[in-house]
């Protein structure tokens, strides 16, 4: 009875956030759906409905191929990186130690720097006289290509990323280990259980909500990885780190081809969708055993 | 005192002025085939009139020319509006492309003019070609015909051309190079003093062009080895790239990388400095160079772009153009402006006050020019780039499709000067320019 009176109320209220949702969401997927359905006439702007040509073209383009294969070799090893290194840092910061607020910081710290200010700094680390190799050369390693190096170039890349993103997710799994109640460790102890054991039967099982936000979060952000690719190596060598969110810029700002780039949004939506659902399903299994 | 200097300068510069004004502006190949565009002949002399021009620069940099046109119109006023360059495209995109009449004149990047013009994003001005063709040289009269019809004007050139280090070619014991275009260097000329240059310590490399990966730079190569300028067809929708001259211009950049005669792995910005970081001996770049090393502590010289034995010498060229919106509401006003900006020698001279960029009509940048030998280093620069802009400057090739070309070409020269096989990368690239151009066909 009571909530029906606040119907209308409460559809005020919801209503900002719902009509954003609708304007800035949901209608402009959709109209990206209708595009990458269609062909347009780049000196006319006369659209052609052409089905899914759009997708079929892509597919069977090698240049994609070769993307969407690059894509998921990149996801397959960031994102564990990610989260493992993420996890033990987290796992060493929780403890105190001497320095250890001071090296905290300087983990968290590149959080702080615009990415594309990050992706110049690190071009010029990676040059092939640049500060790495020159370190490497002066303990009697030969000067690496880096980003310069098709077999290098994609796991620079990674490098680069995890440089900036494993701190910011530390951080969430920090907050995660501070809110588990010093009882439980404390009963832990009295039952004499030493480190090792704690980690893996306290800690991990008690983290395992920040945990699995940090994997799918993770996830979804390296899916849309894009300026450090566009600075370091514009999709090369020879397309070894063509990550498909490039491409998709690329296709839509350089070429002008928005059908395509469309249709390649919505490929990329279906990768994170299947990804994602991976996740949670393997996660949930997890849990129930 | 600055004023001083200028008409002093200005001065000197008469008899540039007139030597070329005489070897001929233009004795062009392109004349407009139909002026089937008649000029506006509205009065613009006494009704108050707006004209809105847009474009990337600072808008300081457009104020001395705005100044000027408004003396001569007092009735007119030009309102400026800066749009980021990375914006630029999208922005004509959207309201040049939906029809919008609040612009009348904008900035034109040269290579893009044939896509606005066959999009109907420019209003054909062939009534105003003879004028230009009068006042610019050959390459910057050209460059803004599409299907025969001249769709801009011209207001900004660029050329390329060497600096090198007189101390590093004293230590090697190698003779400065001329600077008189008539005895210019080689390539191989340039490889053979690298070579020294190395082996005598005088410097880590040898040489590095600015835009190390940019068809601007490298189309001159390719052309001076006889390649052409590597797109063909009637629709100029076909890549040649791998005939004997674009063949050997890729392989000798690809050596020229794995000798150690140029760097690997600097781009973008990061060139420049290679010169003034005295790493290098030789440095092929452009005019705004000439300001950017005057703060350096280099003993350098100029001398011209280099070109291959045997083949054509061959040089970079172009800038921007101003077009009108063909849906402008003030098209007499409008193209009275891009008149005064770019084929009155001293409205165009006014466009480069402000910023170290050549003019392109052929009086004010014989006015101009002997400013940029301010710096003793520079000196033979004034008759170096007046040499280049009359004779060897090459534009890019007008097609419909340079902007996908642009890119993708970019990434493929990455590659090869990286080492990657030339036959296969080329192949590829030739894949995906074509597969870019289905929206073309």
């Amino acid at each position: 009875m009571k909530n029906k009176e606040l119907l209308p109320a409460l559809g005020l209220f919801l209503a900002p956030a719902l009509l954003a949702l609708i304007g800035m969401r949901l209608i402009p997927a959709v109209q990206a759906f209708v595009e990458s359905l269609l062909k347009t006439n780049v000196f006319s702007g006369d659209k052609t409905f052409v089905g899914f040509d759009n997708y079929i073209s892509l597919a069977d383009n090698p240049d994609f191929q070769n993307t969407l294969m690059v894509t998921l070799l990149f996801t397959l090893i960031v994102n564990p990186l990610q989260v493992v290194s993420a996890l033990a840092l987290s796992l060493l910061f929780v403890r105190k130690f001497p320095f250890s607020r001071l090296l905290r910081s300087l983990v968290i710290f590149p959080v702080a720097v615009p990415p594309a200010v990050s992706a110049v700094m690190w071009s010029a680390m990676y040059r092939p006289d640049g500060l790495l190799n020159s370190i490497f050369t002066s303990i009697g390693i030969p000067t690496q290509g880096f980003i310069l190096d098709e077999k290098q170039a994609l796991m620079s890349i990674i490098v680069m990323l995890s440089w900036i993103g494993v701190g910011y997710w530390m951080l969430f799994l920090l907050a995660g280990i501070n809110d588990i109640p010093d009882e439980i460790y404390e009963a832990a102890k009295l039952d004499g259980a030493g480190y090792l054991r704690t980690t893996f039967s306290v800690t991990l099982p008690l983290l395992s909500r920040p945990l699995s936000f940090v994997l799918v979060a993770t996830t979804i952000s390296n899916f849309l990885v894009f300026a450090p690719v566009l600075i370091l190596t514009k999709g090369g060598p020879n397309g070894s780190t063509s990550l498909l969110m490039h491409d998709i810029f690329i296709r839509a700002y350089s070429f002008g081809d928005i059908g395509r780039a469309n249709a390649a949004v919505f490929i990329l939506i279906g990768l994170m969708v299947v990804a994602v659902s991976l996740q949670f399903f393997l996660l949930r299994r997890g849990n129930e055993q | 005192m600055k004023n001083f200097l200028k008409s002093s300068l200005q001065f000197a510069s008469l008899g540039l002025a007139s030597a070329l004004v005489l070897t001929g502006c233009a004795s062009s190949t392109t004349t407009a085939e139909e002026t089937s565009a008649a000029a506006p002949t509205e009065d613009i002399t006494s009704e108050p009139i707006t004209l809105s021009f847009m474009g990337p620069e600072a808008p300081e940099t457009f104020v001395p020319v705005i100044e000027g046109f408004e003396a001569l119109y007092p009735n007119i006023s030009v309102n400026y509006e800066q749009i980021p360059f990375d914006q630029l495209a999208t922005t004509i995109e959207q309201r040049i492309g939906s029809g919008d009449s609040s612009v009348d004149v904008y900035t034109v990047d040269q290579p893009w003019l044939a896509q606005y013009a066959a999009k109907g994003y420019l209003e054909d001005l062939s009534y105003l070609s003879d004028e230009a063709q009068a006042a610019m040289p050959e390459a910057m009269y050209d460059v803004n015909f599409y299907d025969g019809k001249m769709f801009a004007v011209s207001v900004w050139n660029s050329t390329q051309m060497m600096f090198y280090n007189k101390d590093m070619l004293d230590t090697a014991g190698i003779e400065y190079p001329s600077a008189d275009p008539a005895e210019r260097w080689t390539w191989e000329e340039i490889d053979a003093a690298s070579q020294k240059i190395i082996d005598s310590g005088a410097a880590q490399y040898g040489y590095l062009l600015e835009q190390v990966i940019a068809y601007y730079q490298f189309q001159a190569i390719a052309e001076s080895a006889g390649g052409g300028s590597g797109i063909v067809g009637d629709d100029m929708l076909s890549l040649d790239l791998t005939n004997e001259g674009w063949t050997k211009a890729l392989t000798w950049y690809q050596d020229s990388f794995e000798s150690g005669h140029q760097p690997t792995g600097v781009g973008g910005f990061d060139t420049g400095p290679m010169f003034s970081d005295k790493k290098l001996a030789f440095f092929v770049g452009g005019p705004w160079d000439i300001g950017i090393f005057g703060g350096n502590d280099v003993n350098w010289g100029v001398a011209p772009h280099p070109y291959f034995e045997g083949g054509e010498a061959v040089t970079p060229t172009g800038s921007w153009s101003w077009g009108m919106n063909p849906a402008s509401e003030n098209k007499a006003a409008a193209a009275e402006f891009l008149k005064y900006a770019s084929i009155n020698p001293e409205g165009n001279l006014k466009t480069t006050e402000a910023l170290t960029i050549v003019p392109a009509n052929a009086e004010a940048a014989a006015a101009y020019l002997p400013g940029l030998e301010g710096d003793p280093r520079a000196a033979g620069v004034a008759n170096i780039m007046l040499y280049e802009t009359q004779n060897t400057a090459r534009t890019r090739p007008t097609t419909v499709g340079y902007v996908q070309f642009d890119s993708l070409f970019s990434a493929a020269l990455e590659d090869i000067r990286n080492g990657t096989d030339i036959s296969s990368r080329i192949a590829d690239l030739t894949a995906a320019v074509d597969d870019a151009w289905m929206l073309f066909k």
